[in-house]
């Protein structure tokens, strides 16, 4: 009995050694290369293509940051991007949750038809859309402005049947309490409603701050002014004119990562639900 | 007056601002770009109705072939990573200390942008990078390749660097599917004298079979797509080894201002798109899955 105890014991510590050993070599797959760009950001050399290439610098310094820092605006590129992904996140928020609201909880004609349309819009592809969005911001007068670059991503029918997904939760007497307090659908819906959903708002305010802080390309299209460019626009800028400077580079790319994944790291929890719930309901 | 006061009016109320946006960006660039296609439409010239000519010129266009069949090779990269995120997501889904931890490190590079991680990528590969020189001092390759800028490797190179990215996005989608498995399943197949490998085969992947419809499609819908790495690593050089669709079209349209042309290509991009997806809807069909 002992015996068999132990052995089982000696199994499940070898199983767990195991799983260890493979997970550590996923992460270092999977987090080696941004370890090595902080390596090298803290490299005093100019050069990475040292042979052999320097994988660990020899002693840390911040040079790379001090000087990157120095020689192009971030705080100016930074605030764009600030300015870009609250835009683009509070369009998203504000359209999921007025659009997705009546279809999960009005009884009106054509419901089925809007909620039919908008499911065909997910399966047909548009590879077009970028030369008609260009031509479209070009009609409405809005090129070179920050809202020509959110407009286009203000709102996603996949944002707003998460929308719906999460008020069809919300329980009937909630509104209808409202009502009899003579309250209008809208305040309902402002002052009720929305405070039970809070949940859902934060996945979708989650999932386009990642997106919308990454969003490198349409800005470069829209945007003629590169004083306007968010961050990813400008390290593009900044590798195209500068592609000999690597620590500068690493560097200012490492300025770029590190609020995304602060971001992340403090708020996986919901977002990971938020993911996975997103594919289940 | 009673209209106002009626749901049908709250309810158009709410949804007008959304849909508004929604008819301008994503029905309008379905409707507006099959007239688009069929005009010379550009800068330079006076727009003129050209009938079927762009897409003449398009099938006539060796590039653009040669783009479509690049397009379609990247499809290669999907199964790579079904498998490799399945196993993934089997891994983390084990209950020891520390799990949460490495589900967010492998979580990291979807998060960050693909500029940062093209770039990351593009001095990890070069000659004289740290890729070839490890592999170089295990033994398993001779000499330096140029993995991006020769063209025998470049399009399996930027696959590799698509998967890397990807693989963790997949991670979670699957391991939200294995975690709504019940644990009773394989209680009553370890008692049969069961083993690891038989579990995976005879439980997890019928039971994930929704999750790899879902993850499938959107993965080679994806492949099909593929843009920001392309474009930010290679621009589909070196010649036209790594010139996909999506980079040829955005190389007529926004660069060349050829909108017309452009237009035309991306209405046989989107029907080839569409023509995947339902071989993939069809595929699972027929393994007697339900899809969502």
């Amino acid at each position: 009995m002992e015996t068999t105890r132990r052995a089982k014991n000696v199994r499940k510590i070898m199983n767990m050694a195991v799983t260890y050993f493979f997970l550590i070599l996923l992460a270092i797959f999977m987090m080696g290369p941004f370890l090595w760009l902080l390596s090298v950001s803290l490299m005093p050399g100019r050069n990475v293509f040292a042979t052999p290439p320097a994988i660990f610098p020899t002693f840390i310094d911040f040079d790379n940051y001090v000087q990157v820092w120095a020689f192009l605006n971030f705080p100016r590129y930074i605030l764009n991007t600030v300015i870009i992904t609250a835009l683009g996140v509070v369009f998203n928020i504000v359209l999921a949750c007025m659009t997705g609201y009546p279809l999960a909880v009005f009884r009106f004609k054509g419901r089925n038809f809007v909620f039919v349309t908008m499911i065909a819009t997910m399966i047909i592809p548009s590879s077009t859309a970028m030369i008609v969005h260009y031509l479209t911001i070009q009609e409405l007068h809005l090129m070179n402005t920050y809202l020509g670059v959110v407009l286009p991503a203000a709102v996603s029918v996949f944002n707003i049947f998460l929308m719906r997904q999460t008020f069809l939760g919300i329980p009937i007497d909630v509104r209808d309490s409202g009502k009899m307090d003579g309250a209008s659908e809208f305040r309902i819906w402002w002052q009720l409603i929305l405070p039970l959903v809070k949940p859902g708002i934060a996945v979708i305010a989650l999932l386009e701050v990642m997106s919308f802080w990454n969003s490198f390309l349409w800005p470069i299209v829209i945007l003629e002014d590169t004083n306007k460019y968010p961050l990813s626009s400008a390290l593009t800028y900044l590798n195209g004119q500068f592609s000999y400077n690597f620590g500068w580079i690493a560097a200012g790319t490492m300025i770029s990562v590190i609020p995304i994944i602060l971001v992340f790291l403090f708020t996986q929890r919901y977002y990971m639900e938020g993911i996975a719930g997103a594919v289940k309901g | 007056m009673r209209w106002i006061r009626s749901e049908s009016f709250a309810a158009w109320a709410f949804m007008t601002p959304g849909l508004i946006i929604i008819a301008v960006f994503v029905f309008w660039p379905i409707l507006y770009g099959i007239p688009l296609s069929l005009t010379n439409y550009s800068v330079i010239a006076e727009t003129k109705y050209v009938g079927l000519t762009n897409f003449k010129n398009a099938f006539l266009d060796k590039n653009f072939t040669i783009s479509l069949w690049n397009s379609l090779l990247y499809v290669i990269v999907v199964p790579f990573i079904q498998i490799f995120s399945i196993l993934m997501a089997i891994l983390v889904n084990s209950r020891i200390p520390g799990i949460k931890l490495f589900r967010a490190a492998f979580y990291i590079p979807v998060v960050t942008s693909m500029v940062a991680v093209a770039l990351i990528w593009s001095w990890l590969l070069s000659n004289n990078g740290v890729v070839n020189y490890l592999l170089m001092k295990v033994g398993i390759i001779s000499e330096q390749i140029s993995w991006l800028s020769a063209s025998e490797t470049a399009l399996a190179t930027l696959m590799f660097i698509t998967m890397w990215k990807a693989l963790g996005y997949y991670m979670m989608l699957y391991l939200a599917g294995l975690q709504g498995i019940p644990n009773d399943l394989y209680e009553a197949a370890r008692v049969d004298g069961a083993n690891r490998l038989q579990l995976i085969w005879s439980i997890t992947l019928p039971l994930l079979r929704p999750h790899i419809f879902f993850c499938s499609l959107i993965s080679v819908m994806g492949a099909v797509r593929v843009f920001d790495e392309v474009y930010i690593l290679t621009k589909g050089g070196p010649g036209t080894s790594t010139l996909v669709s999506s980079v040829y079209i955005f190389e007529k349209g926004i660069n060349q201002f050829n909108f017309g042309y452009a237009s035309a290509l991306g209405l046989i991009v989107s029907v080839l798109i569409g023509g995947l997806s339902v071989l993939v809807f069809k595929f699972n069909q027929k393994g007697g899955v339900n899809p969502y």
